[in-house]
């Protein structure tokens, strides 16, 4: 006997004060930001405290909205993904790609596509598309 | 001292089985224990592997705590990959704390949608909201890994249709041919459906036992484990680092580099090998796989259990191998990591 279920329960997921200055920063101007390590000069995007090098990246950086497609999958029905690094970021991030993927390739230039309406969130990014 | 593993059990793999967790786990539990000619009162400490989210509830080990016998006795719970469960185990041995120390690992693919629950073992602000999942991310490592290798996807397509020919008696899926691999349809590009080793439900137990290092059987080895920063985007996404470091640590452990005769990844897409073999340096006289690994059936969390057992397995044959080594993984894209090897004595 199969016995049907579901799990569905609200959670408050706390961004953190380094990540809620980068989603306030998306949101209010459509600016990416990075966080710099003062010791490594590592510039991590999306923005952490914990360097890996054991120091708190602390000094908040722009970066982008231009950066790489380091690679990109497609999913039937669901899109595309992207990693993109931006440019003055040591890191990359997966995103959503905007363009067709038969356009895609690994090396190439992307440019970030801000969301028209923002309202705090990853989505206010509404993904990457190629730089024309 | 050595720890030697005294004996195996497996259920499944199988599609949809009908039975419930703990009727799954009993049964591998029972084969272990009668393989090593013990009951529930020789067994001095239990570890087991499971993980919540995939069994649609919280303190999965809970479910199994009588048919593992733990009641009463020292239990330990690893929410990752089942190997690691046997490297705790083996460490409990090593340690001289319990003699005697039973292992298991469980998953039921079809208790829910297996793929889509991955996306909750990712990060709740960046990657949740965009709805990408673990098979998301190992399309982003494989196009990564395509990009510069033209042959790649031929390549990978042999892999999977050769793991599935081998697999085809014993496993959950027919055999097919790379030709069918690559004209079935993209899951996650370049993943194809026929390169994905087939979900499926299952569990393995084995028995850790302290030995002398000239008892007969096979003996655990040396073992790693490593993790990697979990965002795709802090690792060298075109091989699996983590793996190199923990099989580094397993040979540091282990004293000196066996010649293996065999191999059993935790391949469950295609393209994994190529990072497996490239991690560990193998030999080209290692045989990998040589049930097919993964694709006759992969049971979420059990499934670096099963690959020990499976070297196991190998070495009690009659074809004399000597020494094998069996692996782990968990997390996106290979995340995290665990080697162990296995020696005849």
């Amino acid at each position: 006997m199969i016995l049907e279920g579901s799990v569905r329960l609200p959670f408050r997921y706390a961004a953190g004060t380094t990540a809620s200055t980068f989603l306030e920063a998306l949101r209010d101007e459509g600016r990416l930001l990075g966080s710099r390590c003062p010791a490594c000069g590592t510039v991590l995007c999306p923005p952490r405290l914990d360097c890996r090098c054991g120091e708190r990246a602390t000094e908040l950086v722009e970066v982008g909205p231009a950066g790489t497609l380091v690679s990109w999958t497609e999913l039937p029905g669901r899109g595309a993904y992207g990693l993109v690094r931006p440019d003055g970021a040591d890191t990359a991030f997966v995103h959503r790609l905007l363009d067709a993927p038969e356009s895609l390739r690994g090396g190439m230039r992307v440019h970030a596509r801000f969301a028209e309406e923002r309202s705090g969130g990853i989505a206010d990014l509404a993904g990457f598309e190629v730089a024309s | 001292m050595s720890v030697a593993v005294a004996g195996v059990g497996e259920s499944g793999p199988a599609l949809d089985d009908p039975r419930s967790i703990p009727e799954i786990v009993l049964e591998a539990v029972e084969e272990a224990l009668q393989e090593a000619r013990l009951g529930f009162d020789s067994v001095d400490a239990v570890v087991t592997a499971s993980v919540d989210l995939l069994d649609g509830l919280t303190a999965s080990n809970i479910a199994v705590t009588e048919v593992v016998g733990a009641v009463l006795k020292p239990e330990t719970r690893i929410a990752a990959d089942g190997l690691v469960a046997a490297i705790h185990g083996s460490c409990l041995v090593r340690a001289g704390a319990y003699e005697t120390v039973l292992v298991v690992a469980h998953g039921k693919a079809s208790l829910g949608p297996y793929w889509e629950l991955t996306s909750w073992a990712l990060d709740p602000i960046f990657l949740q909201p965009l709805g990408l999942d673990f098979l998301a991310c190992a399309g982003l490592q494989a196009r990564a890994l395509a990009e510069d290798d033209a042959a790649a996807e031929q390549r990978w397509a042999r892999i999977a249709a050769e793991r599935r020919r081998a697999a085809a008696a014993h496993g959950v899926a027919p055999a097919c041919t790379a030709e069918d691999v690559l004209a079935s349809p993209a899951v996650a590009s370049p993943l194809r459906r026929e390169s994905c080793a087939p979900l499926a439900d299952g569990a393995t137990a084995i028995v850790l036992r302290a030995a002398g290092p000239a008892e007969p059987g096979v003996h655990l080895g040396g073992v790693g484990f490593d993790l990697s920063p979990h965002a795709l985007g802090e690792r060298e996404l075109t091989e699996w680092d983590g793996l190199r470091r923990a099989w580094a640590r397993a040979l540091a452990v282990h004293g000196t580099r066996p010649t293996l005769d065999v191999a059993e990844p935790s391949c469950v897409f295609a393209y994994e090998e190529d990072l497996f073999r490239h991690a560990l340096e193998l030999d080209p006289g290692t045989e990998v796989s040589p049930g097919g690994g993964l694709f006759a059936g992969f049971v979420p969390v059990a499934a670096g259990l099963s690959r020990l057992a499976a070297v196991v397995r190998a070495l009690r044959g009659p074809g004399g191998l000597r020494a094998g080594v069996a692996h782990g993984t968990w997390g996106p894209a290979g995340q995290g990591q665990a080697v162990a090897i296995l020696e005849a004595a």
